[in-house]
């Protein structure tokens, strides 16, 4: 389960990216966070990781709460939620293999990952999560000649090599052509669907957010605006949560031309 | 954990083929050739390997010495040494800059055809290729042992780095103020005083700067064949091993030799990035100020 | 700009409806251009003149001082146009350096071949001890890869005072420590490539992509798992390329050494130097040249390939 409460979040130069921000989520549950970009959707979903320290308020992970946690507790939470990025966050010289490897960092004593031996049983995580999101064959290709599609199954990947709790998916498909991110959310569906973890997603797509979500959650200037279940959120909803009227920006379908 | 988790999904995936780990041969030979190379070195250099566990316990010694005959009698002849070699170091900087300067606009493709670009860079890459010390050594004939001796070898060097160096700047311009000074009838020179020189200046000169402070690294080596500077300080001082002198003329080195890095290298910036936008925005007030009194513009 | 200035009428702007608007005065020269031009100008007259402080470099009389050469020297050193010379010279490479009857068809046992081989030698043992120190260090001294702040300002602090001792002065420090021979050239170019693979590679720190390094400490790494995975492989190449830099240079840098006892073909030069023998000098020269040439341009090309 996780918690938020009143949890706030001011950025050096005084940016309030968070306030008062009260949230349950429920094991299991697949939800999706939308809002413009700067409504506090990327620190919202980095402040459960602690990625993005607050400012006020805590967020309860687990049986873990920020803030207050040491630099080693703070790792083993991280180690229990993984994190999917916009950008891929891949590393691309070295292979797939490597990239998918760096999940498991935590678990992996100092010596194997500074040398790059990792153990057998790392491995075998390791190749059995790029099996479930269908590229293992490309295990020992270099992570930057993949297609971007590929590049994010590879990064759901290292997410899963971690053995995560909670999947936290930083608007995973922002770079992806609308086949590619449809791909790329279900691959998310099923995984929550199949392994159960906690799944939190960022996107600015309404049309995605309502095919793939449980549940919808609304920000605007940093404040929850909106929190319901998927099939409620229609066009009003959104473009109460976006405060203007929807464009063709905000549908995946009408992005076609790509 | 896994197997519970990954079982639902693992009939779908069944047929999928992992692939084999592939032989790594670039990353291999790159390790066995190092590996060589480490092993015949260490092996046949004439170097007393013993000699490393002694080093601590003479370096006490040598702090000790230091500290026992600490003496700053020898400070002036110390700084003067180090000024030669800024000395030396300036005027070959000089040689360099003002003698490569023309070269510089033969050696850019982009101004020059390759029948004219690659015999100036060839030229260029000769005086790169020949180490000063060499070039010192084949010069003393002619002027003798001494501080312009050093000057001009490493002037001859910093021609050939320069050159090179300031000739790529100079490539990597933007075509279009070329353009269209050529467009409006310019010619050559014109091309090269409106077009090229506003673009490239800055940076040659912040190279000029940077090979400045090479050049002092490089006065300090020369000064143990003799040329004269802190080279010469510390080298004499090793052979008669007076142990306060070396050190001092360490502290003389090191300290000179930052402090000229720490003013190039804000002239450097200064020079790249423009004035301050504090500057810059006092300056423009001034001259719109006093537009008023002035009749003609330009 | 290349218009005629002589009379300048003053046309009326063609837009009828233009504004009379306000010309800026020329602005002054920028004090910064001015005081460097007077400073720049100073600092070269007070280096160059011949007093107290200066070198005594004339540029005028310098063609006449090149001129007014040592026959004896010249002759050792350059006399190529001359016959006999050139045989002397053959004669003399062939007992300094070449052997007929080795596979090689030089003597390495030679005073100059020993000397050559002991230079690469050293060369090597400093680039490869020098570079594998160098690596941990770079990313210790950038702003991304330091642990916190101290480190980061200690380990730039001492590079900066280890770049600022030129290579030969620390192969006079190390000759006082462990005495003459190759051990003190090794460590005094391992220092010299320390420093300049430091300075590069850290430089190079400050561009990489942080994606995957914020990728590692969101999965938990420790700092030095992440900067482990996730920056080393993306300045592995320009480290690299760096370190066969630094192996050039070291190549360069290991002829000077001779000169204060810390081994090498430096060591040869200066025997024969003093011996007054300056063919043999010559020799060791020309086969010393030959040598850093070729190593720097097998280095290029594998440079090239790298970045």
């Amino acid at each position: 389960m996780i918690q938020f409460e009143s949890a706030e979040v001011t950025y050096p130069g005084g940016v309030h990216a968070l306030q008062g921000v009260d949230l349950t989520i429920d094991d299991g549950e697949l939800i999706v966070v939308v809002g413009l970009s700067g409504a506090g959707k990327s620190t919202l979903i980095r402040a459960i990781n602690g990625l993005v320290p607050l400012t006020g308020g805590q967020v309860t992970v687990g049986e873990r709460t920020l803030p207050g946690l040491g630099r080693r507790e703070l790792r083993e939470l991280r180690a229990e939620v993984g994190m999917i990025f916009q950008a891929f966050n891949l590393v691309h010289r070295t292979t797939v293999l490597s990239n998918v490897l760096m999940g498991r960092l935590h678990h992996v004593p100092s010596w194997r990952s500074l040398s790059g031996l990792y153990s057998p049983e790392d491995r075998e995580i390791a190749m059995q999560a790029l099996e479930l999101v269908e590229v293992v064959e490309k295990a020992y290709v270099r992570a930057g000649n993949l297609s971007g599609g590929q590049q994010q199954r590879v990064g759901i990947a290292r997410a899963l090599a971690q053995q995560p709790r909670v999947l936290l998916a930083d608007e995973p498909v922002a770079s992806l052509d609308p086949p590619t991110s449809h791909v790329v959310m279900r691959y998310l569906q099923q995984i929550n669907r199949e392994l159960g973890i906690t799944t939190l997603i960022n996107l600015h797509f309404l049309d995605l957010a309502r095919t793939y979500a449980d549940r919808v959650i609304g920000l605007r200037e940093g404040r929850l605006v909106y929190d319901g279940p998927a099939a409620d959120a229609d066009e009003a909803v959104f473009e109460e949560i976006y405060g203007r009227s929807l464009t063709a920006d905000d549908v995946l379908e009408a992005q076609g031309g790509l | 954990m896994t197997e519970t988790r990954s079982r639902p999904a693992r009939s779908r995936l069944a047929e999928q083929v992992r692939p084999e780990r592939p032989f790594a041969r670039f990353r291999w030979t790159v390790t066995l050739v190092l590996t060589a190379l480490l092993v015949w070195s260490s092996a046949t250099v004439d170097a007393s390997w013993g000699r490393l566990t002694e080093a601590p316990g003479r370096a006490v010694g040598f702090a000790q010495t230091l500290v026992a005959n600490a003496s700053l009698e020898p400070l002036g002849v110390a700084l003067e040494a180090m000024w030669e070699s800024i000395a030396i170091a300036w005027i070959a900087t000089l040689i360099g800059a003002v003698c490569s300067f023309p070269l510089v606009f033969l050696a850019a493709g982009n101004l020059t055809r390759g029948r004219v670009k690659q015999p100036v860079r060839q030229l260029l890459n000769v005086f790169r290729a020949v180490p000063e010390i060499v070039l010192a050594i084949a010069l003393i004939p002619f002027l003798g042992l001494g501080p312009v001796t050093g000057a001009v070898a490493m002037g001859i060097s910093s021609i050939g780095t320069l050159g090179k160096l300031s000739a790529e700047i100079v490539e990597s311009i933007d075509r279009g103020p070329l353009e269209a000074v050529e467009a409006s009838g310019g010619g050559r020179l014109t091309r090269l005083r409106w077009a090229v020189l506003p673009q490239a200046m800055p940076e040659i000169a912040a190279f000029w700067l940077y090979r400045f402070e090479i050049n002092i690294r490089v006065s300090a080596v020369l000064g143990v064949i003799g040329i004269g500077g802190i080279g010469g300080f510390i080298a004499q001082a090793v052979e008669r091993n007076v142990f306060e002198r070396i050190g001092l003329g360490l502290v003389v080195v090191i300290l000179a030799t930052m402090l000229v890095d720490a003013i190039s290298s804000r002239l450097r910036r200064r020079l790249i990035e423009g004035p301050s936008p504090a500057a810059q925005a006092r300056r423009e007030r001034a001259s719109v100020a006093g537009a008023e009194h002035e009749e003609d513009p330009e | 700009m290349s218009a005629p200035t002589g009379e300048r009428p003053r046309r009326p702007s063609p837009v009828a409806s233009a504004r009379p608007q306000r010309r800026p005065r020329k602005p002054p020269p920028q004090p910064f251009t001015l005081l460097g031009l007077v400073g720049l100008a100073a600092f070269t007259l007070v280096t160059a003149w011949d007093w107290v402080l200066g070198i005594g470099f004339n540029p005028i009389a310098l063609p006449g001082e090149l001129a007014d050469s040592n026959p004896a020297m010249v002759e050792g050193l350059f006399n190529i146009t001359d016959a006999d010379w050139r045989a002397d010279y053959a004669e003399l490479l062939r007992t300094h350096f070449t052997d007929p009857d080795s596979p090689w068809l030089l003597s390495l046992d030679s005073r100059i071949g020993s000397g050559l081989v002991e230079t690469v030698q050293i060369a090597v043992l400093a680039t490869l001890v020098g570079a594998a120190v160098s690596l941990p260090l770079a990313v210790l001294n950038s702003r991304l890869g330091a642990p916190n702040r101290t480190t980061h300002a200690v380990i730039k602090t001492l590079n900066n005072i280890n770049r600022a001792i030129p290579d030969v002065i620390w192969a006079a420090l190390f000759v006082v420590l462990v005495s003459v021979g190759a051990l003190p050239g090794i460590l005094a170019l391992t220092m010299f490539t320390i420093g300049v693979v430091v300075k590069l590679t850290s430089d190079v720190v400050d561009g990489v992509d942080l994606g995957p390094v914020e990728a590692a400490r969101a999965a938990g790494a420790s700092h030095a798992a992440a900067m482990r995975t996730a920056l080393v492989p993306q300045i592995l190449p320009s480290f690299a390329s760096f370190s066969l830099y630094a192996f050039e240079l070291n190549l360069r840098g290991a002829a000077v050494l001779g000169f204060v006892g810390a081994g090498g073909i430096g060591q040869a030069m200066n025997y024969y130097w003093s011996q007054l023998d300056f063919e043999a000098v010559s020799v060791i020269i020309f086969v010393y040249l030959v040598l850093v040439v070729i190593v720097e341009q097998v280095s290029i090309s594998v440079r090239r390939r790298l970045v």
